[in-house]
C-alpha cells in the first residue's frame, strides 16, 4: 500500500469513510428515517468524491474571464455530473419521506422489526 | 450478531476501498487523467460553442442538456409521486403546530421573517438569471425560492402560506421547467436544426447569438421557478399535524 499517496489524497479517504457510516446505518439502524439519513449520507461521500476528482491544487472556478489560463481552472464535469445528483437525491429523499409518512400513519411505527412483526431480520 | 456480521463486512470494503485510495492519482494534479481529454476543450471552447463564460452552466445546458431534462423531469415525476402517496396539502383543514401551539412564534421572528423572504427571493433571482456568467443557475436559486418559502411556513404556519401562494397558481408553474426546455428544444427542429440545438441555421451572427440567449434565459428562469415551486408543494403535502388534533388553547 502506497501510504504517502492516502495521506495525500486525504478527501478520498473521508469520502471512504462517510460511505462506510452511511452503510452502516442503512444496515443496522431499525428506523427508517435514519436509514434514509443513511442513504443521503452515502450520496455526499459520492458528491465529495467526485468533486475532488476535479480539483485542481490553487485553481480558479470554470468561469472565463480575462486573465484566467484554461488550464488552472477546475474540471467543470464532476461539478455539473454532481449538480443532476444532488437534484436526484432530493428527489429520492422527498419519496421516501412521503413513504415514511404513510407506513407511520398505517403502521403507528418506523422500526422496521415492528412493522415485520418480528425481532431479527435473520 | 447482525452488527458483528456487519461490522466484518465494513471493514473489508473499507480496506479495499483504502487500498484503491492509494493506487489513484494524486488530487489537485492537473496533469491527472480527468483533465487530459474532454474538460480541456470545454474550458478553450466553452465560451464560444455554448454561449455561457460559467463553463459548468454551458456543459449543464449545451453538452449535457439532454441529461439536465432527464433531470427536470425527475424532480416533476418526484413531486409527481408525493402526491399520488400523501395528496395535495388540505386547505382549511391543516393545521400546523404553530396555528394551535400555545407559543406562537414571537415578533421578533414573525417580524425578521417578513423581512428576509423577499430579500431572499430577490437573491435567488439574481442567481438564476446570472448563472451565465458567475456561479449559479436554475437549481440553485430554484432550492433559494424553496427555502425561502418553507422559513415563511415555518414562522406563520401553513394556512397563510398556502394563502400567499394558492394551489392553483402553484400548478400551472410546476411543470413549467419541463415545458421550457422541451419548447426550447422544439424550436430548434422548427427552424431545422437538431433537438435542443441553440444555434439555429440560416440566420445571421448577431441574431442567431440572440435566439440562443433568449433560449438558455427561458429554460434557466423555467429550472429556477418551477424547481422552487414543487419543492414548496412537497413541503405542503408533507405537512400532517393535523392528524394529531392538537387542541387549542383551552387553559
Amino acid at each position: 500500500m502506497n501510504f504517502s499517496r492516502i495521506a495525500h489524497n486525504l478527501n478520498y479517504v473521508f469520502s471512504v469513510v462517510l460511505f462506510l457510516l452511511g452503510l452502516y446505518t442503512i444496515a443496522v439502524k431499525p428506523n427508517l428515517v435514519k436509514k434514509i439519513m443513511g442513504l443521503n449520507i452515502m450520496e455526499t461521500s459520492v458528491f465529495l468524491f467526485m468533486v475532488s476528482i476535479g480539483m485542481v491544487g490553487s485553481g480558479n472556478a470554470p468561469v472565463v474571464t480575462e486573465g484566467v489560463k484554461p488550464a488552472t481552472m477546475v474540471n467543470p464535469i464532476p461539478q455539473a455530473l454532481i449538480l443532476t445528483g444532488i437534484v436526484v437525491a432530493v428527489s429520492t429523499t422527498a419519496v421516501a419521506l412521503s413513504l415514511c409518512i404513510r407506513i407511520h400513519e398505517h403502521y403507528d411505527s418506523l422500526n422496521a422489526f415492528e412493522i415485520l412483526g418480528r425481532d431479527e431480520l435473520f | 450478531m447482525r452488527k458483528a456480521i456487519m461490522l466484518l463486512a465494513l471493514a473489508g470494503i473499507g480496506v479495499m476501498l483504502i487500498y484503491a485510495v492509494g493506487e489513484m492519482p494524486p488530487m489537485g494534479d492537473s496533469g491527472n487523467p480527468d483533465k487530459t481529454h474532454v474538460a480541456p476543450r470545454y474550458l478553450e471552447h466553452g465560451e464560444e460553442e455554448a454561449g455561457a463564460s460559467n463553463v459548468v452552466t454551458a456543459v449543464r445546458l449545451n453538452y449535457r442538456g439532454y441529461d439536465t431534462m432527464g433531470e427536470v423531469a425527475v424532480i416533476f415525476c418526484a413531486l409527481c409521486a408525493v402526491v399520488a402517496v400523501l395528496g395535495r396539502e388540505k386547505t382549511g383543514l391543516s393545521r400546523t403546530h404553530m396555528d394551535v401551539s400555545r407559543v406562537k412564534a414571537s415578533v421578533v421572528v414573525r417580524t425578521t421573517v417578513r423581512f428576509l423572504v423577499p430579500v431572499i427571493i430577490f437573491f435567488a433571482i439574481y442567481i438564476i438569471l446570472h448563472g451565465e456568467e458567475t456561479p449559479g443557475g436554475g437549481f440553485q436559486g430554484g432550492a433559494i425560492i424553496g427555502a425561502s418559502i418553507i422559513l415563511f411556513t415555518l414562522a406563520f404556519g401553513l394556512p397563510e402560506s398556502t394563502r400567499k401562494i394558492p394551489l392553483k397558481s402553484r400548478v400551472p408553474l410546476e411543470s413549467f421547467a419541463v415545458i421550457a426546455f422541451l419548447a426550447a428544444g422544439f424550436t430548434g427542429i422548427l427552424f431545422g436544426a437538431n433537438f435542443l440545438t441553440y444555434i439555429m441555421p440560416g440566420l445571421s451572427e448577431h441574431a442567431a447569438e440572440t435566439i440562443r440567449q433568449v433560449m438558455m434565459m427561458v429554460i434557466e428562469i423555467g429550472i429556477g421557478f418551477a424547481g422552487g415551486i414543487i419543492f414548496t408543494s412537497i413541503m405542503f403535502a408533507m405537512i400532517r399535524e393535523d392528524k394529531y388534533e392538537l387542541q387549542p388553547d383551552s387553559s
